[in-house]
């Protein structure tokens, strides 16, 4: 039977609009879910989506995707590689697993929010695509944990962790909501799809894919990879709507949305993906530090981009490329000091061989990090594991959700940015955390930091047991050091001589 | 006597931390609370320097004695803890 060549028909049925009879077109688009920002239809009209694909091309090749990854877990599954795989790229999959993996449905509604509600036909026809695309992440990555969970009972935080109050999933709910649940299809566009997905994830599990080949993680790479070539292509839905809002006179809030969904995405990144890269992962299997990582792929080519679709470096620029030597080491002594808050078993990464290729990517780092470290190793070294676990809670920023850390040791250099309103004080942890409220207070301002929760008496008894009570942590899920502190060893020597 | 709880930043230390403290507890004491959760677990011990209690990015130290009650600390304040000579 003779077929009309794609080429011919395609661009006819994607472009799929109509004139409403029954209802207004802002009963059909509200703005609130549209978010079409007065501009005309006709202009959404011209959305030129640069990723084309038809449903029968799209089932084809997912299905070979899945059958892909699901035939390597199958043939690996015997080969029990997590059982002697390192502690500390176990510990990276559990917390990569739980952050990841519900969030991957969430995404699929925000998919699901383009594809209804975008008012550019072209956008609709691609987020469908990406909302089944967000429904297979979200499977894909709780059934490949779900093997594990005999071994472990972390594991089952892939599906858990965002159903608590754990403090991470308290960071991750925050930023979600702010650029997925709670913006309207343009915005979701713009927020979700380039400046998190285009601008970190998509990279992001390139490299991830990269270390788990490097670890001998072939299931976990397989599934990585498997997931980065949907990333790459529905990534690409937010490129056209700021190609058409700078058209029409709206490039500085095209360009707020980018920036806030750029620094949100960084803070987030920079307490996974930086402790993972410099510090979880074996030290023999590290191919770039985070810092080489972020400005390869994230500030040069993103800010390529950025200049291409004519738009400016976030005016933030210049801090977030210093806070590359900065914010993940505090985010990973942090997580580690306070281990017990997490689901997964940081691994500390301060063994004598990893001090020296720290100090080589990130020069100064014994004379700040390290003295913290130098306490701790002290600590552990004189049986005193007592002084290495937290009695309090770390201040947490009102926009990242995340403490508040800056340079510790002789670079000691930490500020709070602090804004009062409505009678009420506001701590962050940066000068770009406290834009990102400042713009839109009203979204942002009822929101209960842990602190501000632990202050309001939510959290009983209000000690540190009853904040692990109220993250739904159980004794066998709380984080412990993913090496049983064998890392500390190597000075053991130099504190009995000190 | 009333609790207050702090924004405790610690000369050394990586992190803000929440401390609880008194409204009748001079600046010596509420520099030990804070010393508490940092010194000895992530800074190391000055047993030769006093620490000094002061708001946050001020240069100025509080009197040693001065009580809480007399400051204008808002509820989580966030305040600065060194080590000085005197």
């Amino acid at each position: 039977m003779y077929q009309i060549p794609r080429a011919e028909w395609y661009d006819l049925t994607r472009a799929i609009n109509w004139t409403p009879k029954y209802v207004t077109e802002e009963e059909l688009f509200p703005e609130e879910m549209s978010g079409g920002r007065g501009i005309p239809m006709s202009v959404w009209e011209t959305y030129d989506e640069p990723y084309k694909v038809t449903y029968p091309e799209y089932v084809a090749v997912q299905r070979e995707k899945d059958s892909g990854a699901y035939s390597v877990k199958a043939a690996l599954e015997r080969d029990a590689y997590v059982d002697r795989a390192d502690p500390g790229w176990i510990s990276t999959m559990i917390a990569h697993y739980g952050a990841i993996a519900v969030n991957e449905y969430g995404a699929s509604t925000g998919e699901a929010r383009m594809a209804r509600f975008a008012k550019a036909p072209g956008n609709r026809n691609m987020a469908v695509f990406g909302a089944l695309d967000e429904n297979r992440h979200g499977q894909i990555q709780l059934y490949f944990p779900h093997a594990n969970i005999k071994r472990s009972r972390q594991w089952d935080w892939a599906h858990k962790a965002m159903h608590t109050n754990d403090w991470a999933s308290i960071a991750a709910r925050s930023f979600f909501d702010d650029i997925i649940f709670a913006r309207d299809a343009v915005a979701v566009s713009i927020m979700l799809t380039f400046g998190f997905e285009t601008g970190f994830t998509n990279m992001q599990f390139l490299g991830l894919a990269a270390d788990a080949s490097n670890a001998g993680d072939h299931t976990f790479a397989s599934l990585i990879s498997s997931v980065q070539t949907d990333e790459a292509r529905h990534a690409q839905q937010g490129g056209p709507s700021l190609k058409i809002l700078i058209a029409n006179g709206k490039k500085e809030e095209a360009q707020a949305l980018v920036d806030v969904s750029i620094w949100r995405a960084w803070k987030l990144f920079s307490v996974l993906t930086g402790p993972i890269m410099d510090y979880y992962t074996p030290l023999e299997h590290r191919q770039q530090s985070f810092k080489e990582f972020m400005v390869e792929w994230i500030i040069i080519q993103f800010e390529r981009q950025l200049a291409d679709l004519g738009l400016d470096a976030p005016w933030f620029w210049e801090d977030l490329t210093k806070d590359l030597d900065i914010t993940h080491h505090g985010m990973h002594l942090g997580v580690y000091y306070w281990r017990p808050t997490v689901w997964w078993n940081p691994a500390a990464g301060a063994s004598p061989e990893d001090r020296e290729w720290l100090e080589e990517k990130y020069p100064g780092w014994n004379k700040t990090w390290g003295k913290c470290w130098d306490v701790i190793t002290d600590n552990l070294n004189n049986d005193r594991e007592d002084l290495t676990l937290p009695e309090t809670l770390p201040y947490v920023c009102n926009m990242s959700q995340l403490p508040i850390v800056g340079t510790p040791g002789n670079g000691w250099d930490i500020k709070d940015y602090q804004l009062e309103l409505d009678g009420r004080l506001y701590h962050f942890a940066s000068e770009a955390d406290r834009w990102c409220f400042e713009q839109d207070p009203e979204r942002y301002k009822q929101h209960q930091n842990l602190i501000d929760r632990f202050l309001t008496g939510q959290i009983q008894p209000a000690d540190l047991s009853g904040a692990l009570l109220y993250m739904s942590l159980g004794p066998e899920e709380m984080g412990k050091d993913a090496h049983d502190y064998a890392w500390a060893e190597g000075f053991k020597d130099k504190t009995k001589v000190a | 006597m009333a609790a207050l709880p702090i924004c405790a930043n610690f000369e050394g230390d990586f992190v803000l931390q929440l401390v609880g403290v008194d409204t009748e507890d001079t600046m010596d004491q509420v520099a030990e609370k804070c010393a508490h959760h940092s010194v000895g677990r992530r800074v190391a011990p000055q047993p030769q320097k006093i620490m000094r209690v002061r708001l946050h990015g001020s240069t100025e130290n509080y009197p040693r004695d001065m009580k809480v009650s007399d400051t204008n600390w808002r509820l989580t304040e966030t305040i600065d803890v060194i080590f000085a000579d005197q």
